[in-house]
């Protein structure tokens, strides 16, 4: 058990940082802009934290259950990353199942929770 | 001052007597924009026909992109533009190894690139009325070049231009090294439904709000013409309306400045070219899975050690917003304007 401020905390910290101290501060707009995206990637560190314990899994599961796959007992990112090659391989082939387009959004969508919350609330 | 730019400026001064016809002094030279694989200085100067603003765009070392053209093409292309008619850069020579590097010099322009300054500045807003029908007009005037004055142009002598697209997007993928479903998705559809519009012709390859000059009252310049290539006129119309391109401004198609109906009549009125609502939905999607791929290829620049920057880090994450953007365009239904969409999307249906 880590002390605190825990990995989480840390990189809260250092987004605040970014944002109000050096990109606030910034008068070359260069900089000003790189600090916030800095800042950005922070904070997707920060929700991947948060969503680590669950996105592999439930992306398995999802790939697993297109697939028609029993589960392959290997940890859930490497389960998830092989069953996304086969399905890409798949497709390319041509012989992919015709549920793949809702199943590919879903994950899309999970990929999107950590990457860009803010995205998928915006609307068309 | 730095070395660096001591060392060039002496460089400068040796080379320039020669391309502007006289003694020539340096009265300025700072760095704009500097990355691993290339840089621009400001070059303020006394030739003997007068002051001069220039930019010197330069290599800086690093690994290139893999279908960027050399420096040495790129000079020639924007002198053939130039001398065409197009409002891009007057350029002023190519200095090749300039103290260990190939360069070019270019007229400065002066207005704005900065996509989500010129989607917003108050002061844009008669620029981004203009904006629609000079890019038009600008868009022609590009796709009029002769190509057999450009031969070292990528695509030269393709059979079809939309399969070199499509096969091209596969070995960028291929190479990454990833598993991406969703931009595999984007490429089965477009096998099936991207096709050649027209004759192929001199296309800029990154015709966009971003990479447009933009003076108050419009368009003042077309830069970055590193992925110029040989292809179908739709690439270059449709890229300036991928989503990435609107700056936030998401509802108006056009760059975040407008929708595209103006750009794409006074294109057609000009070249007599009618475009299909189906094909500029397929070249569309073609531009997302092109920025999805090129944006997994930039993260790969930085994880690589090509070119560490955090920039190019992040894209690799914000990939799967182009990737939600093909799968939305996907399920969009084809235009009922078009029989084109619709026998091509029968045709679909048969095959499966």
């Amino acid at each position: 058990m880590p002390d605190r401020p825990d990995a989480l905390e840390l990189l809260e910290a250092v987004r605040g940082f970014l944002e109000t101290e050096v990109a606030k501060g910034a008068t070359d707009p260069r900089l000003r802009f790189r600090a916030l995206v800095a800042a950005n990637a922070l904070s997707i560190a920060g929700r991947e934290l948060v969503l680590d314990e669950t996105s592999p899994s439930a992306e398995a599961r999802i790939l697993r259950e297109l697939l028609r796959e029993a589960p392959s007992g290997a940890p859930p990112a490497e389960e998830a990353l092989a069953l996304s090659w086969e399905l890409c391989r798949r497709i390319r082939a041509g012989t992919s199942p015709s549920e793949t387009a809702g199943a590919v959004r879903r994950i899309v969508e999970g990929k999107l929770a950590a990457a860009s919350p803010r995205y998928l609330q915006k609307k068309r | 001052m730095a070395p660096v730019s001591e060392e060039l400026r002496k460089s400068l001064e040796a080379r320039l007597p020669a391309l502007l016809g006289g003694p020539v002094q340096i009265a300025k030279l700072s760095l704009l924009a500097g990355g691993a694989s290339m840089e621009a200085w400001a070059v303020e100067l006394r030739a003997p026909s007068g002051p001069l603003s220039l930019v010197l765009r330069r290599a800086a070392g690093g690994r290139i992109y893999q279908d960027a053209l050399s420096l040495e093409h790129e000079h020639a292309l924007v002198a053939e533009a130039h001398r065409s008619g197009v409002k891009a850069p007057r350029p002023y020579g190519f200095l090749p190894d300039l103290s260990g590097h190939d360069a070019f010099l270019m007229d400065r322009l002066h207005g704005e690139t900065v996509g989500r300054r010129i989607v917003r500045l108050p002061e844009l807003a008669k620029a981004r009325a203009a904006l629609p029908v000079q890019m038009a007009e600008e868009l022609a005037r590009i796709h009029a070049l002769d190509p057999a004055r450009l031969p070292f142009l990528p695509g030269t002598g393709a059979a079809s231009p939309a399969r070199r697209a499509i096969d091209g997007l596969v070995a960028q993928l291929d190479s990454v090294g990833e598993p991406h479903p969703a931009i595999e998705l984007g490429i089965a559809w477009l096998r099936e439904n991207l096709r050649d519009t027209g004759p192929a012709v001199v296309v800029h390859g990154d015709f966009r709000i971003g990479n447009l000059m933009v003076a108050p009252d419009g368009l003042a310049g077309v830069l970055d013409w590193e992925f110029a290539r040989i292809g179908d006129v739709l690439e270059d119309v449709a890229w300036p309306l991928v989503k990435a391109w609107r700056f936030g401004v998401d509802h108006l198609r056009l760059g975040g400045i407008s929708d595209e109906r103006a750009m794409i009549a006074r294109y057609a009125e000009i070249t007599g070219r009618k475009i299909e609502p189906a094909d500029l939905h397929a070249y569309e999607l073609l531009g997302n899975v092109r920025w999805a791929v090129g944006s997994l290829q930039q993260a790969q620049r930085h994880l690589r050690g090509d070119e560490k920057s955090v920039e190019l880090a992040i894209l690799g994450r914000l990939a799967c917003e182009v990737e939600h953007e093909i799968l939305h365009m996907l399920e969009e239904p084809a235009s009922p304007a078009s029989p084109v969409a619709e026998r091509r999307s029968a045709q679909h249906r048969e095959t499966r």
